[in-house]
């Protein structure tokens, strides 16, 4: 068994954040939350970036036991044809959306890399920005989705407590915790050049979830200079096959974590979806979390047909239309913002992805 | 007069307006107006033809008497800046670009190399280049060098409102430089502006100290007379510096008396 690295379990850099994650510590929640909040409005502003996912497939190799689309679910099995990728596209536009998550499961032969690029380049044509969470690849296969327009990527490690990890990924190409883990590294690698981080906050001890993926974070930060970073903070909800989290994390528990990341990482984007309740939500912003989804559909073929969608991976909690929500955050004072990229920076992070002459050599005299 | 002469283009306000971070575009406009700022910065990424509720440039280029320059944050490089200057020119009309390539998206420090590319290229391509850059007097120069119209050396970081914490290397700028000099990034209060000013920038570029305010507008007009107040006081000259008391009637005045 190949050994863990050692900056997932170098403890040394993570002393500050286990102290603010410590909920007998001396830092209350509510004077972690001031802290926040002030380095939220330092480097962000009034400011609020959203998203949407959209859901390509639903086809899935793995056996992930917390997942509503895991491959043993009796779900009804889809994937949107370019043709169907249009029509949500179109659908979304409508909604005000400019910035786009393109989800799929584990890799298969009904959801393959050829699939997922071709998405990605109708996609990015449509869309100002446009981000990926789907199965790992390799090196070779990020560049070309960076080549396609895709600038960030999403790969959640669930959890960084491997047993766990190992029991709760039954079968399928998931089941490999270090390949996992690796992941996010290639995708920088190949030029992507913003990753997302997460845990499935329920499935592990919380506390050190949270360290490991800051770990994880700074890691990536000090490895890959240019790589942007963003860390979410899903929690999990009710799932089609029901399965019931072993390690349930409460609302004060939540807010502790994003509390302590924003302070512990102060420029770095932090996510947080409509997994959460409104106001929730509404109470975070502003607090912490910079980017949040918007009129999330969870099932495949959600925008253009609202009412023929069946199950979704997850229940969305947070169901506001976009408009309702922009209310929400102008209320707070919060400009809701749905385009800040623009495709004249796609491409691969790469210092090679430049203009700059190389020098030319001189002749021997 | 005292004007800000940038290319072809005199300004009287040498306050310089940033548009992101604030919490709607009437507020922002309004403390553009309150600002008296002539010479406006937006982001190409807040650009959005397609929905004007979200467009940050419509709302600007509607306000009289605002030039608007548009700036290229989030480019990574200088192909991207490069192409991001292109399209901002079309878009807008304007011919300045503010150059600001950061290849890391979190602390958002300039890359000096990639933007002296950029830089080279888009001052052939006739723009009136305003590069975002670290307080480097060498790189300065250079820039001058390759035909900007101004170089924007950063106060502190970003957004830190730690104030003129590179003020060393600032002086060393201004005395050295042909072009105005800017600073840009940084400032957290109306003193730490007039003291740039006092020092001999040509202008001061302001964002987050203002947009983060409980209330811009306010916080715009007191930039904007603090701007003021350095500007004439740079213009008047200040008083040397001593680390000694000046005696009115010098303690050496009996030297060299007729006995």
């Amino acid at each position: 068994m190949t050994n863990l690295p050692d900056w997932l379990t170098d403890g040394r850099n993570s002393a500050t954040l286990a102290a603010m994650l410590d909920p007998s510590s001396s830092s209350s929640l509510e004077s972690l939350a001031i802290e926040s909040r002030a380095l939220t409005l330092r480097r962000f502003g009034r400011t609020m970036t959203l998203y949407a996912p959209l859901y390509l497939s639903n086809y899935c190799s793995s056996g992930c036991a917390y997942c509503g689309f895991a491959s043993d679910r009796k779900t009804p099995r889809r994937r949107l044809e370019p043709d169907d990728i249009r029509r949500e596209l179109t659908a979304m536009k409508k909604l005000g959306i400019t910035d786009i998550l393109l989800l799929t499961g584990e890799r298969t032969h009904n959801a393959d890399f050829d699939y997922l690029l071709r998405s990605v380049d109708i996609a990015a044509q449509e869309m100002q920005r446009v981000s990926v969470e789907a199965f790992p690849m390799s090196i070779r296969e990020y560049r070309a989705l960076a080549d396609s327009g895709c600038t960030a990527i999403t790969i959640y490690q669930e959890t960084y407590n491997r047993e766990r990890y190992e029991a709760l990924h039954r079968w399928g190409p998931k089941k490999d915790f270090i390949e996992r883990l690796e992941t996010p590294a290639r995708a920088l690698e190949g030029g992507i050049k913003t990753a997302g981080l997460g845990v499935l906050l329920g499935l592990s001890d919380p506390g050190e979830d949270a360290l490991s993926l800051y770990r994880h974070v700074r890691y990536l930060g000090r490895t890959y200079w240019r790589a942007g970073l963003s860390v979410s903070f899903p929690r999990m909800r009710p799932q089609t096959g029901g399965y019931e989290p072993p390690f349930p994390v409460d609302d004060h528990s939540l807010a502790r974590i994003i509390f302590a990341f924003r302070i512990a990482l102060p420029d770095v984007e932090l996510v947080l979806s409509t997994r959460e309740s409104a106001a929730y939500r509404d109470g975070m912003a502003g607090l912490g979390i910079t980017r949040m989804s918007i009129e999330s559909r969870t099932t495949v073929g959600g925008y253009h047909d609202p009412e023929n969608n069946g199950k979704g991976q997850f229940d969305v909690f947070d169901d506001r239309s976009a408009h309702e929500f922009c209310n929400a955050m102008r209320a707070k004072n919060i400009e809701p913002v749905f385009k800040n990229w623009d495709p004249a920076y796609n491409g691969p992070a790469d210092v090679n992805n430049t203009i700059l002459h190389p020098v030319k050599p001189q002749p021997c005299l | 007069m005292d004007y800000l002469q940038l290319g072809s283009y005199t300004f009287s306000s040498r306050l310089i307006l940033g548009t992101g971070k604030f919490s709607n575009a009437t507020v922002m406009l309004e403390a553009v107006r309150a600002s008296g700022a002539q010479l406006v910065t937006v982001a190409l990424r807040r650009f959005n033809r397609e929905q004007l509720a979200d467009d940050l440039f419509s709302p600007l280029r509607a306000l009289p008497g605002i030039t608007l320059m548009p700036n290229t944050s989030g480019a990574s490089t200088a192909a991207e800046a490069v192409r991001a200057a292109q399209i901002a020119r079309e878009l807008s009309g304007s011919p300045f670009i503010k150059v600001e390539i950061h290849p890391n998206p979190q602390h958002l420090m300039p890359d000096p190399i990639e933007t002296f590319e950029a830089c080279r290229i888009l001052a052939k391509e006739g723009f009136l280049v305003m590069p975002y850059i670290a307080a480097d007097p060498v790189l300065a120069k250079r820039l001058e060098e390759v035909g900007c119209t101004s170089v924007m050396p950063l106060g502190s970081a970003i957004g830190s409102g730690q104030g003129l914490a590179t003020a060393e290397m600032l002086n060393i700028i201004i005395r050295e430089s042909n072009i105005p000099v800017i600073v840009d990034a940084g400032l957290r209060s109306p003193s730490e502006a007039a003291l740039a000013m006092e020092m001999g920038c040509g202008a001061v570029l302001v964002n987050s100290a203002i947009a983060v305010s409980d209330n811009p507008p306010a916080m715009a007009g007191a930039f904007a007379g603090a701007v003021d107040a350095g500007r004439k006081a740079f213009k008047a000259g200040l008083m040397p510096k001593s680390s000694f008391a000046i005696a009115t009637s010098p303690l050496t005045a009996f030297l060299g008396a007729k006995v």
